[in-house]
């Protein structure tokens, strides 16, 4: 799966987002959902397959992304280093 | 240039800087150097003589048996001064052999060894407590009431918490929230970073009400650059917009603590890359620190622990270490330093990624605190500086909304009231300086009754 970014209208759901962007629920993490990045300006948030992303991406004006999706971990405590 | 000069003044006054009974001064010793700025406050100093310790011996070798003589016809006398840096080759040729110098010494700043990971406590929490002032903050309304606090790290253990603080606090179970799949209830957690940080954010404002956000507990399939975990933190961000949303206007107040990132460029793209993480501020998550922060949120990154002095051993960038949200322009990067207000040697040092003056300011970490670690082990790491620097923002936020004050005005204030340290205004280790709770409150104060300060 990964991060992508697309437009859509306010208050936004996830069934909403497969019809705008024609996709199956199998290719998108359900779990996840759609996460409202700015609300304000409609800026959404979704993770999808791979191959999701790669259909998605012949139509530029529909997303933004591949998106990096980093590992994030606790900053400490500091491992003795010196 | 800093500077210390040797001289052979005559014996009586040699045998005045020597008995300690008598308080000699730098003019009694050196009555005009030229080029050189004495420094008055300097006691001058009587060094010995080494002298061969058998007959015979070369005068001048140090690499033999040697005896020190503080005879005043032999010992000789230390003074410090300054010499301007555009004459220091000059004076330093010519000084030998007037009025009595017999040599002329650097004089460089030394340091102690700066707290690294691994290193015991340094002081304990109730030193923080004093060292932030907190009765004060408490006896002017500052302590936290109605203010939610978030927590975003891996859980809280509520219990553990209480009995380390020595009471009870709120932990708003309704407005906590998961990512999909984490099991567990909110300040039910194990105890681990996330207990840490909730015990060092109350020590300033123990009335907040913390929110659990366990985002480090997710554990999403996949392992590759595109499947991590930062998703979870932006799905946690956008659950925050809805508690704030929820917020009255007149008291809206939510602090947001966050004391974890991303090691290593390994699982980012690079640099340049419009899918970028770590110097993209068009990444979503960045997008999404930006919109909440503009909403009234006060969010908080700890600015890493990869110090040059003694970095963590996951660091691995190769520099700028202060890398995506945690150098975001609108939260408050926090460095970490000791009880004695001394850099600890793995808090990471700007310039930032994303925002160039990284970290904001300092707070402190690497004390005997929550015990979360186990006995005996500190709270250590930015990871503990940047909840206490998020307790004494939420404890202003009990008395001044997010609607009176803004978020980016609130970090101005913090920062110039800062208590400057390392070189003169902002500098990379300690940014504008350590939190300094009394000049917060006294900037609040004059800003209340219009006076600009």
């Amino acid at each position: 799966m990964v991060l992508i970014t697309v437009r859509l209208p306010r208050g936004a759901t996830l069934d909403m987002a497969l019809r705008e962007l024609r996709l199956k629920k199998e290719e998108v993490d359900v779990g996840y959902g759609v996460v409202a990045i700015d609300p304000d300006h409609g800026l959404y948030g979704l993770r999808v397959s791979a191959m999701a992303a790669h259909r998605l991406t012949a139509t530029p004006e529909a997303m933004d992304g591949p998106w990096a999706d980093p590992k994030i971990e606790p900053m400490g405590p500091p491992r003795k280093d010196r | 240039m800093r500077v210390l000069v040797q001289l052979r003044p005559a014996p009586d006054v040699v045998a005045a800087v020597a008995d300690p009974t008598v308080t000699a001064t730098a003019a009694d010793v050196a009555n005009g150097l030229p080029g050189v700025l004495l420094d008055p406050t300097f006691t001058p100093v009587a060094v010995p003589r080494p002298l061969p310790a058998r007959a015979g011996g070369d005068p001048l070798s140090l690499n033999q048996p040697l005896i020190f003589s503080m005879a005043p016809r032999d010992a000789s006398v230390l003074v410090r001064g300054e010499i301007a840096d555009d004459e220091v080759s000059t004076r330093l040729a010519l000084l030998p052999g007037r009025g009595g110098v017999v040599g002329v010494y650097a004089d460089p700043v030394i340091q102690t060894s700066l707290t690294c990971g691994g290193d015991g406590p340094v002081g304990g929490w109730r030193d923080v407590r004093r060292l932030l002032a907190v009765e004060r903050l408490h006896a002017e309304g500052y302590d936290g009431s109605g203010v939610a606090l978030a927590v975003t790290d891996t859980g809280v253990n509520q219990r553990h918490v209480s009995a380390a603080l020595g009471g009870d606090f709120t932990l708003d179970r309704e407005r906590s929230w998961s990512p999909d799949g984490v099991l567990g209830r909110p300040g039910e957690f194990d105890v681990d970073h996330g207990t840490m940080c909730a015990f060092d954010a109350l020590l300033a404002a123990p009335k907040a009400s913390v929110i659990d956000i366990p985002v480090l507990l997710s554990r999403r399939p996949g392992g590759s650059a595109l499947d991590g975990l930062l998703s979870d933190a932006m799905a946690a961000f956008a659950h925050l917009r809805t508690v704030l949303d929820a917020q009255p206007a007149e008291s809206r107040a939510l602090v947001v603590t966050n004391s974890w990132g991303s090691f290593s460029p390994d699982w980012d793209f690079p640099p340049g890359h419009p899918g970028n993480y770590s110097d993209n501020p068009a990444h979503p998550f960045n997008l999404i620190v930006g919109s909440l922060a503009a909403a009234g949120a006060d969010i908080l990154f700890a600015a890493g622990n990869c110090g040059r002095e003694c970095p963590d051993g996951r660091c691995a960038y190769p520099d700028q270490p202060i890398t995506g949200a945690n150098s975001h322009p609108a939260v408050l990067s926090v460095a970490g330093v000791d009880v004695t207000g001394e850099r600890v040697g793995y808090s990471s040092q700007g310039p930032g990624r994303l925002a160039d003056r990284k970290p904001d300011l300092a707070a402190y970490t690497h004390f005997a605190g929550s015990g979360a670690f186990g006995p005996g082990e500190p709270d250590s790491g930015t990871s503990a500086a940047c909840p206490v620097a998020a307790g004494v923002v939420a404890a202003i936020r009990s008395r001044v909304p997010s609607t009176v004050l803004s978020p980016s005005d609130l970090r101005t204030l913090l920062m110039r009231s800062a208590d400057d340290r390392g070189v003169l205004g902002y500098d990379y280790d300690y940014g504008y300086g350590v939190v300094n709770v009394p000049g917060i409150v006294e900037a609040l104060h004059a800003r209340a009754t219009g006076v600009v300060v």
